[in-house]
């Protein structure tokens, strides 16, 4: 190829990639600058892009008497509680998985497992909150908290059946050899190995479990229950929303997922490739 | 290794428990109210009444049936095609390593990790009628003269929309298709390029059949999965304008939460499930016939 047919190939190839880069972070970077302004610079237009003295009034107000901070604990507690839960189910159940000898008895277990993956969340949401409310346990956070493991389970136990598979059986037998029961092998020789893949299932039960908002919009209604996303949906439907507030309130809600993210990217990768299932 | 099955078994039988109970069960009980009188208003009749909250979810007045079937195949199709598009073009940019290249993939993949509601309310503040950026940026282009209510005209809220879903599903695919394309084995470029193959040859004969499983897949879950994703709709035009945006999910939403008829919400979910299951079975079948033709 000439000289000239390179330059014009890595020139769209810079734009392209920068196109795609704006597109992605410049709705993120709108959201940051709207809920720096006072509440006049967010209502003009022609628009002021850059507030003139950034605020974290938004903010301030947030958490205080919108209560931000009663619903961001109330998330963040129940997040780890359901994502850890769901990672020892997991394990256990993945590392069963990967290890079982009968072949017809694994594939019938891993087929009622993706089953579940077909199912609309909306169809079990109804029949779940009925039943609990009648034995009286609706507005409760360990209810969500374990219905949100359910959520999230099969997938996860994919997810670590695919890990697990990947170690070879060799390993186990040399830990039993040395006089580990399985469990024990499983314990101090073989999660010592696959430390990225917990990591990948706990950012994805993670981030389904902080984004979801229909369940516990059914579930949670006393104010000292709600989570962010309910927070959020309430804000919206009283009438007449401030977006200096909700602006601020959609950082807080994107914050947490995003910092995971970066944080896990590899794992994340590495996760979706593997058990590529959930979207 | 099969002396150890039975302790093995031991160890999944608390997920077996767990799903059974939260998602077989509720699935069954979710199939069964479909076809019964179920209000929470009046829960003194649940009696069975056979396809009577199938017609009635059908034959609603206020929303037209036609129109919310034809909304989630837009929703659907456009969304996909984009998202597919977009992404497999990222993908291709992103195959050679550069400088930065993690760095650059975390910015433009991270919106993966985003809740689609909170996104939703994002985006409706730039698509806002009055004080929105996308407004701004195209009157200071001069395409538009005046601001459009992109949420609350019917011509634009469809749009609207599906250019969020878009934004919000390039990563997956990107992704997804990074993975795959990292594995095409370099030789079977250096071949096609000996007998003579140019890039867009190489394109086609080479990267698209080597990873037509990958894209198989990946179309096949992120369907269901966009059939199943209201949250984005829900929070920019919750179905609105005059039912413009309106798909199954979010009319089974407003169902559930604004009448609290839960017979109805069940029948469309159930509707939801049939479709996808015919959607699926139609996929294969066409997808592995023409994998046989390759």
């Amino acid at each position: 190829m000439s000289p000239k047919g390179r330059f014009l190939r890595s020139a769209g190839k810079f734009l392209a990639l920068a196109a795609f880069l704006i597109f992605a972070i410049g709705p993120l970077l709108w959201i940051i600058l709207t809920s720096l302004k006072d509440l006049k610079e967010v209502y003009t237009f022609p628009i002021q892009y850059f507030p003139k003295k950034p605020s974290f009034a938004s903010y301030t107000k947030l958490f205080s008497f919108a209560r931000f901070g009663v619903y961001f604990r109330n998330s963040l507690i129940l997040t780890l509680t359901a994502s850890f839960g769901a990672l020892v189910f997991a394990v256990l159940s993945g590392f069963g998985l990967s290890r079982i000898g009968k072949r017809s008895l694994k594939q019938r277990l891993l087929l009622l497992l993706y089953f579940t993956q077909m199912v609309p969340p909306f169809i079990i949401m109804t029949p779940l909150y009925t039943t609990f409310s009648s034995m009286g346990a609706s507005d409760s956070m360990i209810i969500v908290a374990i219905i949100y493991v359910s959520i999230v389970l099969a997938f996860s136990v994919i997810m670590a059946k695919s890990f697990f598979d990947r170690i070879p059986i060799e390993i186990d037998e040399a830990a039993r050899v040395d006089g580990c029961s399985v469990f024990q092998s499983l314990v101090w020789v073989i999660i010592p190995v696959m430390r990225s893949g917990l990591a990948a299932i706990f950012c994805f039960a993670f981030v389904n479990i902080w984004n979801e908002l229909f369940v516990a919009v059914l579930f949670l209604n006393s104010p000292n229950h709600l989570t962010i996303p309910v927070a959020l949906n309430s804000f919206i439907s009283k009438a007449g929303i401030s977006w200096d507030i909700l602006s601020a309130g959609i950082v807080v809600a994107l914050l947490p997922t995003m910092l995971v993210f970066a944080f896990g990217q590899r794992y994340i990768v590495a996760g979706l490739t593997e058990g590529s299932v959930k979207g | 290794m099969v002396r150890h099955d039975r302790l093995l078994l031991k160890y999944i039988l608390p997920v077996l428990a767990l799903l059974v109970a939260l998602v077989y069960f509720p699935l069954v009980k979710g199939l069964i109210t479909a076809f019964r009188h179920y209000n929470l208003f009046d829960l003194r009749d649940t009696s069975f009444i056979g396809f009577d909250n199938f017609k009635a979810a059908i034959g609603d007045k206020t929303f037209s049936f036609a129109q919310i079937f034809l909304n989630t195949m837009i929703w659907i199709f456009a969304s996909l095609l984009f998202q597919f598009v977009l992404g497999f073009a990222l993908a291709l940019l992103l195959r050679k390593p550069f400088k930065g290249r993690g760095l650059y993939s975390g910015l433009v993949f991270y919106t993966w990790a985003l809740s689609g509601f909170a996104i939703g309310l994002l985006w409706s503040w730039i698509f806002n009628g009055q004080f929105g950026l996308a407004n701004d940026i195209l009157m200071r282009l001069g395409i538009i003269d005046s601001p459009i209510g992109f949420l609350s005209d019917p011509r634009y809220a469809m749009v609207s929309v599906v250019v969020v879903n878009v934004w919000y599903g390039i990563p997956f695919f990107g992704i997804m298709l990074l993975a795959a394309l990292q594995s095409v084995p370099n030789e079977l470029y250096e071949a096609a390029t000996i007998d003579g193959a140019g890039r867009v040859t190489r394109f086609f004969k080479v990267t698209v059949p080597f990873v037509a499983p990958v894209i198989v897949s990946t179309t096949l879950l992120r369907m269901m999965w966009i059939m199943n994703f209201p949250e984005i709709i829900f929070g920019m035009t919750n179905g609105g304008p005059a039912n413009a945006t309106n798909i199954l999910a979010t009319q089974m939403l407003y169902k559930i939460y604004k009448e609290y008829d839960y017979g109805q919400a069940s029948a469309i979910s159930f509707m939801i499930m049939a479709i996808l299951f015919a959607y699926s079975l139609l996929y294969l079948s066409a997808t592995s016939r023409k994998e046989r033709d390759f």
